[in-house]
């Protein structure tokens, strides 16, 4: 494209499409997106309209021939969806337990490592951890810790309580399911914490320090408000996530260890979309599923842009680096 | 640590560094101690399983039988692949359309990154549904093609870090390697790409580790013959009679983590730094 750059030797009243510089250059542009361009048409695009389209009939993932159109009556069936409200009560019972107290746990870790303390490093990859182990083996790690059988949780809590044979999967599931969430998740969102962390300058804190202020209060008053915006990128991606939660009940679903993953889990842990995987995949009501999967990214996008519109309130952008 | 010793807070009392310490070492304890309970059942005899809390004799033989039981090694190398073609191409594309995005000019392209990020918000599953009847349609399930076209089509997530990444580049090299003749493609081949080391550590081990770790997609997209190690690793090891052996599946586990744990180990600080440097704040 080094062409551009030329200097003609004489004015070319109406030069060919292809040597001007703007085309040329909006066409180098569209070459180098162009395999995402691509993909985003043929996976996303077509697949979201037909996803989108597919809501509106009684689609069964296999046969065209009994296809018919439903109009919106997938809509009205989900609304009255006895499993399908539980579910979304289940799912906003666990994301009010496991946002706030996940970004509190997240926020204090990052607090802890960035202190000059001794093997800050070590700290920091335990912590992080959890998050490279894969959920398939982080569900097995607290199936097996919590164990009534073999599991060292309820060893330890016999030295305070006289017999405790508490059978977590089956009688908690959804603490299980929780703690499992938020140790999975925390050495992520403290990673982003700890980058905000080093973007703001020793000077702000230093200024503070000789004005007398002691460390708690420069906590509060200095490093807090200079986080909100990550505090607020952690708070929405955590909501996301914690709405569309699907393999970890499935995966920690009691049954006979190990031979369960794949059926429903307990009731407790009936969250939303696993009821939608259920009704798809098991059922093969595709039509019915995409409407309860359309209906869950109207309420994500709605919280997503509620929490935009309180953020102007509490997320604090004012200062350059 | 110890290159600034000299210059390190030294603690005025002990109540401090308590106060300093204990949190963090309590923290760290609750976050290491379930993981450390796997591989001590994955020590033990299977009849020590629920009687004795630590092994009298620690049971290699475990390991061995997790290989041996599962064909372990055949379902690693179907993971090993996908994994690792996935995050090539995924890699490779992203920083290309990154590039792009940071880099060039066209009607249309602020709106268009907009749409990179659209997807990226889109519940996972829901975009899913379609592609399944579609791939089914084309008669591609139980095939790898569906994680080459995925790869091939980059990933949302690392189209932002790049384009991020470059956007921070200073303009002069470009300029003068225009000077020189140098076209688009060779500018991203011969100076964006070798100075991007950071961004495609970062990318390069989160796209392997999606693949690696997902349970979700080879469940539903493969069968059992020809699909991955977290799937076969989600089913527990049975004996003959179809009782689980939680001692063998401890060490299934850990030989299923391990790796990802030994690579993550050696590029944590690129991580960290790929972070910092794409300015991911909000």
């Amino acid at each position: 494209m080094a062409g551009a750059t030329h200097i003609l030797p004489r004015v070319v009243p109406r030069p060919a499409l292809w040597r001007r510089r703007d085309v040329r250059r909006a066409v180098t542009f569209y070459l180098l997106i162009s395999p995402w361009l691509v993909g985003f048409v043929l996976l996303g695009a077509i697949p979201l309209v037909a996803a989108f389209l597919m809501s509106f009939t009684n689609y069964d993932g296999l046969n065209l021939d009994y296809l018919r159109i439903v109009g919106a009556d997938n809509y009205v069936r989900a609304l009255g969806d006895a499993d399908a409200q539980y579910a979304l009560g289940r799912t906003l019972l666990l994301m009010a337990i496991v946002v706030p107290v996940g970004l509190a746990l997240q926020l204090a870790l990052a607090l802890m490592v960035n202190q000059p303390i001794r093997f800050s490093n070590i700290f920091r990859t335990i912590f992080y951890l959890p998050y490279v182990i894969p959920v398939v083996a982080g569900v097995w790690v607290w199936k097996i810790f919590v164990d009534p059988t073999g599991g060292l949780l309820n060893v330890m809590l016999g030295a305070v309580l006289p017999d405790p044979n508490i059978r977590w999967l089956v009688d908690y599931p959804t603490a299980v399911l929780a703690v499992l969430t938020i140790w999975g998740a925390a050495g992520g969102g403290m990673v982003v914490f700890l980058a905000g962390l080093q973007g703001i300058p020793a000077e702000y804190r230093e200024a503070a320090m000789i004005d007398g202020a002691s460390r708690a209060q420069v906590t509060r008053f200095i490093t807090l408000p200079l986080l909100t915006p990550v505090i607020f990128f952690n708070l929405v991606t955590g909501i996301i996530v914690a709405l569309q939660i699907l393999v970890q009940p499935m995966l920690l679903s009691p049954g006979i260890l190990g031979l369960s993953p794949g059926t429903v889990p307990p009731r407790d842990n009936y969250l939303y979309v696993v009821h939608a995987y259920i009704e798809i995949f098991t059922k093969q009501l595709f039509g019915y599923g995409s409407a309860l999967l359309w209906l869950l990214f109207a309420v994500v996008l709605g919280l997503t842009l509620l929490l935009l519109k309180t953020s102007r309130r509490w997320v604090f952008y004012g200062v350059e680096p | 640590m110890s290159s600034r010793g000299a210059l390190a807070p030294v603690p005025r009392a002990s109540a401090e560094t308590a106060l300093r310490y204990g949190p963090v070492v309590l923290a760290a304890t609750a976050f290491a101690l379930p993981i450390f309970w796997v591989v001590v059942v994955s020590l033990k005899k299977q009849s020590e399983y629920g009687s004795a809390l630590f092994p009298a004799d620690l049971q290699w033989v475990n390991y061995e039988l997790a290989v041996t039981l599962a064909d372990f090694g055949r379902f690693a190398v179907n993971s090993l692949f996908l994994s690792g073609a996935y995050a090539l191409l995924a890699v490779m594309v992203s920083a290309l359309v990154g590039y792009g995005f940071a880099r060039h000019q066209g009607p249309g392209r602020n709106k268009l990154f907009v749409l990179v990020l659209a997807t990226w918000m889109v519940p996972g599953l829901v975009l899913f549904v379609p592609q399944f009847v579609l791939f089914a349609r084309i008669g591609i399930t139980n095939t790898y093609w569906p994680w080459i076209l995925w790869g091939l089509s980059g990933s949302p997530f690392a189209i932002f870090l790049f384009r991020q990444f470059f956007a921070s580049f200073p303009r002069e090299l470009d300029d003068a390697a225009e000077v020189d003749g140098a076209g688009p493609l060779r500018i991203f081949l011969q100076i964006y790409l070798p100075n991007a080391g950071p961004a495609l550590a970062a990318s390069a081990i989160f796209m392997f580790l999606w693949v690696w770790g997902d349970w979700l997609y080879p469940g539903l997209l493969l069968h059992q013959e020809n699909t991955t190690l977290a799937v076969r690793m989600a089913n527990a090891y049975v004996d003959p009679h179809g009782n689980p052996l939680q001692t063998v599946t401890m060490a299934g586990v850990v030989l299923y983590v391990l790796p990802l744990i030994a690579f993550f180990a050696f590029a944590q600080r690129f991580i960290v730094r790929g972070i910092v440097t794409t300015g991911i704040k909000g």
